[in-house]
């Protein structure tokens, strides 16, 4: 393919100003401090939520037993508010596990809050209550997300039969997450100073 | 002691001056270090075959190994030899990671002749900022992350990805949030990282995944643009039937434009970039900024190269039709054309 040359030209030198004009480069104490997981930031809420969605199974058993209505089996799960954390249900309407990826749609049966178009899904082992991943679930329709992330290899073997209405070896602990707002200061002060 | 002269091959760069004598392998000094350096070349051949298991194994020897070699150091050997012991010593930590025990090594080719210590050929084993990806990399995915190693890996990077990051945003504050969201989704899976592979073009991976789970999800609607993705394999018409000369004829030198109107030019660019659908604009990025070949964009997005290739060719025609609309310009250079 033959480039028109300036065009090219002329992106990378805008890009090259971006860089120039960029703000400072977080430090690692930052940068480490802002990438802990949610269940090490505050560990309590996550006990909390996750004994809850973990007991549910008790709570829910007839349902699990029921023939399921839209979707399979419904996972419980729990919404974690900023005041209080919610419990409710998520019927898997689509699975699919290929390349160590998962693909997952789901129904909530409440609102994660706040108008969420996207929430932080947290995937904890039904028995353990044991961390199993995290991943972005994306809003698609009314109360619908769905997940299309990178699972362990080990984990992507051991969940390769399920089905859509089998029972699931997960519970979900769903939080609403924040927008990219552009909201964050990029002033030059330093980056140590700020809270996580 | 009887020796086979030959050079022991070491694909690693800082022990390529390493030269030992191969040796029937002994436990002594001149066994141990040809036998470090071997298994540190498999270890670096497992690392650029993606194997990381492996490599980290062959490491793991290659340090031992080095290490035992170092303990058995007597009076006999000569500074030389010690030197090159603890130049593959410390190799093979910073292979391995094992910063500290790298900078323990350092500490003793200053014992064993300060001259070698401050000496020029040290300085990239001193100099964390000199150190490659893949040793940064390494240290990183360790429990605890070694912050020297981040905060130099962070200082290399920062800048490309800002400034991706702002082309895919086109405002500087997304820009930052989203260049640091994909620091921060990296140092998650910070274990799962591959030393041996291409971490800048990884974190950009990371940073437009993300862009693109936003702007999915602020469209709330399946499907990114699908509107717009239906039309991009069709041939769009130019005003003029697409035979519009290059802008670069009448930009001799971007760099010798005057402050003012560099500062125009770059609204303008922003302006058009922004008339982009975010798709266009994403792989335009990932085409020019990230050079990933069509084929490579490709194989992300699931589409053949030669969609690709239609998409850039699509982009970079709406790019310039953007660019040379009059009544869209503020550069009196563009809007002159």
């Amino acid at each position: 393919m033959t480039l028109p040359t300036s065009i090219v030209e002329l992106l990378r030198w805008r890009a090259a100003q971006a860089e120039a004009e960029a703000p400072p480069a977080p430090r690692a104490a930052r940068l480490l401090r802002l990438g802990r997981p949610w269940w090490e930031v505050w560990p309590d809420r996550f006990r909390v939520a996750a004994a809850r969605v973990t007991a549910r199974h008790v709570a829910y058993g007839h349902a699990m037993t029921a023939p399921p209505g839209r979707g399979g089996h419904p996972v419980p799960a729990v919404i974690v508010r900023e005041r209080d954390d919610l419990e409710t249900c998520a019927r898997v309407l689509f699975l699919s596990l290929r390349d160590d990826r998962l693909r997952l749609r789901f129904h909530l049966e409440d609102d994660v809050g706040d108008d969420a178009a996207m929430c932080d899904a947290t995937f904890i082992a039904a028995e353990s209550a044991r961390v199993l991943f995290d991943a972005r679930a994306i809003r698609s329709a009314e109360n619908e997300y769905r997940v299309d992330a990178g699972i362990p290899a080990s984990l992507a073997d051991e969940w390769a039969p399920l089905r859509v209405t089998d029972r699931k070896p997960f519970r979900l602990i769903l939080r609403a997450a924040k927008p990219l707002d552009g909201q964050s200061e990029i002033s030059t002060r330093s980056p140590d100073l700020t809270s996580s | 002691m009887s020796t086979v002269i030959c050079s022991l091959p070491c694909t690693h760069w800082f022990c390529q001056t390493l030269r030992f004598p191969a040796a029937v392998v002994t436990d002594d000094v001149e066994g141990l270090l040809p036998r470090a350096i071997g298994l540190g070349a498999s270890g670096a051949a497992a690392r650029k075959a993606g194997d990381e298991w492996a490599a980290d194994g062959f490491f793991r020897e290659a340090l031992d190994a080095a290490r035992t070699a170092l303990q058995r150091l007597d009076d006999r050997h000569s500074p030389a030899t010690r030197l090159d012991v603890l130049r593959a010593g410390i190799c093979f930590a910073l292979d391995c990671g094992r910063v500290e025990e790298a900078q323990t090594f350092l500490a003793q080719v200053a014992a064993v002749e300060p001259a070698a210590g401050a000496a020029e050929d040290w300085a990239p084993l001193r100099d964390v900022d000199a150190w490659p990806d893949e040793w940064l990399v390494a240290a990183v995915r360790r429990d605890p992350p070694v912050e020297s190693a981040l905060d130099a890996l962070a200082e290399r990077y920062w800048k490309p990805l800002f400034a991706r990051c702002q082309f895919l945003t086109l405002d500087r504050n997304k820009a930052h949030d989203l260049a640091q969201e994909a620091w921060c989704r990296v140092l998650r899976a910070r274990h799962a990282l591959r030393p041996g592979g291409n971490f800048p073009a990884y974190l950009t991976a990371v940073a437009t995944n993300i862009w693109r789970d936003w702007h999915r999800s602020a469209r709330r609607a399946g499907g990114m643009a699908e509107h717009r993705l239906a039309s991009l394999d069709a041939e769009v018409a130019c005003d003029d039937g697409g035979t519009r000369s290059c802008l670069g004829d009448a930009m001799p030198d971007l760099n010798s434009i005057a402050a003012a109107e560099q500062r125009l030019l770059m609204l303008d660019v922003d302006h058009a970039l922004a008339q982009l659908s975010p798709l266009l604009r994403e792989i335009l990025v990932s085409r020019f900024l990230a050079e990933e070949s069509c084929a490579e964009i490709g194989r992300r997005h699931g589409r053949s190269e030669q969609t690709i290739s239609g998409w850039v060719r699509q982009g970079i025609r709406e790019l310039k039709h953007y660019l040379a609309e009059p009544q869209r310009c503020t550069s009196p250079r563009i809007a002159a054309r």
